[in-house]
């Protein structure tokens, strides 16, 4: 009970924060409006991810985790997947815009994602290997079943930054820098409304850190 | 580890000497990437932002360690809060930050980039502090008065071996939160050169005026990346 309370407290202070931000605007404008127009885009990458990750984790299993391959494709930086399209991408087709976001992003985050799950699966030898295929595939999808969830909260903030890289370096706006948007227009409310997201995911994704404590 | 550290002698190096009059040459054989809008070489320029990166990332690193170590023996009593503070990634409160204030010093950074990365450093750590906590070898330290100077000199280099291991994924924290920000332009000003900087100022141009100097800075990004990957456990973002 103890560290949820040290945890709420610490994201009560990141909300009063917020709500006093100090610095004001040389010329006050309005808050920018919520980029509803990137709701679609990022709701489309998180389905994505939601279900390619999981499944690849199952098809491969705990093995993935350690497969050089995989690693190798983790390893760059979200910059880096960001550069590498602005600079194979034809001058002649514009800006990269929401598909290049999308093909950068799933770039970046789809093979750390499949390694990060690989890595939760509890190891197979001697079971369930021993009792077949059939019970190997059972229990990967029970225990990604129940990790699922909790996954997804844990990372979300990560793919938040990840947007806001990839957001920044290609020039698409959207849910990533909105956040920032609101920092630097000093925007009280809506930036208390992000931290409040933030804490919610944290509190959802509580059980894993605990399990993972233990 | 070792090799990195060696590079913190690097953020010591003086800056190239500026030759504007010289500035935009082609690549030749006494410049193999030609020199770059200022008259520096720019292969030159390549190795010693490089360089400085690489010590930047390594020196954040160690304070990111030092206080990990801190918090894993001393911080049991806050595990709570320092969830809390891990879940927010270390560069999502950073470029709002920058932004607001108008970009970061490189002092600044380094300290900021150092508490922040600590949070996640700190539970692997207390787990293999906390199997010697347990042991009898601990147990015997105390039930038979050893000092607390006498224990720290019998376990510290044990400590360290412990903080080593996780060495290369603070760094890569380090060096991809840096290199972010420069890149984006919220970084240590032009008096820092970096990796960042470098792809700050060529990547814009890469598709349509595609320089040496800004695919030499991809491909030593990637390197970079590739040389912890095999060491480093999850990306620190």
């Amino acid at each position: 009970m103890r560290p949820m309370v040290q945890g709420a407290a610490i994201w009560l202070v990141a909300l009063v924060l917020a709500w006093s931000l100090p610095g004001a605007l040389w010329r006050p404008i309005p808050p920018p409006p919520f980029p509803t127009h990137a709701l679609l885009p990022a709701g489309l990458a998180v389905s994505i991810l939601a279900l390619a990750a999981p499944l690849l984790a199952w098809l491969g299993g705990p093995r993935l985790a350690s497969r050089r391959s995989l690693a190798l494709l983790e390893a760059p930086p979200d910059l880096l997947w960001a550069g590498a399209l602005l600079a194979c991408w034809p001058a002649s087709w514009g800006p990269p815009g929401q598909v290049g976001w999308l093909v950068a992003f799933l770039a970046a985050a789809l093979p750390g994602e499949v390694r990060w799950l690989s890595a939760a699966l509890p190891g197979e030898m001697p079971f369930p290997v021993a009792w077949g295929p059939e019970v190997v595939r059972r229990a990967r999808r029970l225990a990604l079943a129940r990790l699922t969830t909790r996954w997804l909260a844990a990372r979300l903030p990560i793919w938040l930054t990840a947007s806001l890289v990839l957001e920044r370096l290609l020039g698409v706006p959207g849910l990533g820098m909105d956040w920032m948007d609101r920092v630097v227009g000093r925007d009280r409310v809506g930036l208390a409304a992000w931290v409040a997201a933030l804490a919610l995911l944290w509190l959802l994704s509580r059980p894993l850190d605990a399990e993972a404590v233990s | 580890m070792k090799w990195r550290l060696a590079f913190l002698l690097a953020l010591a190096l003086p800056d190239l000497p500026l030759d504007p009059f010289r500035g935009g040459l082609a690549a030749s054989f006494w410049h193999p990437l030609g020199v770059d809008d200022l008259g520096r070489d720019a292969l030159l320029r390549l190795l010693l932002a490089g360089a400085r990166s690489v010590g930047f990332a390594s020196a954040c690193a160690l304070l990111a360690l030092g206080l990990a170590l801190f918090l894993a023996w001393h911080g049991r009593r806050w595990r709570g809060a320092l969830s809390a503070l891990r879940s927010l990634p270390p560069v999502l409160f950073l470029l709002p930050l920058a932004a607001a204030a108008g970009g970061i010093g490189a002092t600044a950074l380094l300290l900021l980039l150092g508490l922040l990365l600590a949070p996640h450093l700190e539970p692997p750590l207390r787990v293999k502090l906390d199997a010697f906590r347990q042991s009898p070898a601990w147990a015997a330290e105390r039930t038979l008065g050893a000092t607390p100077a006498s224990t720290l000199r019998r376990w510290a280099p044990w400590g360290l071996a412990q903080a080593a291991v996780l060495f290369p994924s603070a760094w890569l924290g380090a060096l991809w939160g840096e290199a972010t920000l420069s890149t984006l332009g919220l970084g240590p000003g032009p008096d820092h050169d970096s990796l960042g900087r470098l792809l700050l100022e060529h990547l814009p141009r890469l598709a349509t005026d595609p320089s040496p100097l800004g695919w030499g800075a991809l491909i030593l990004v990637l390197a970079l990346a590739w040389s912890a990957s095999g060491s480093a456990s999850p990306k620190c973002e």
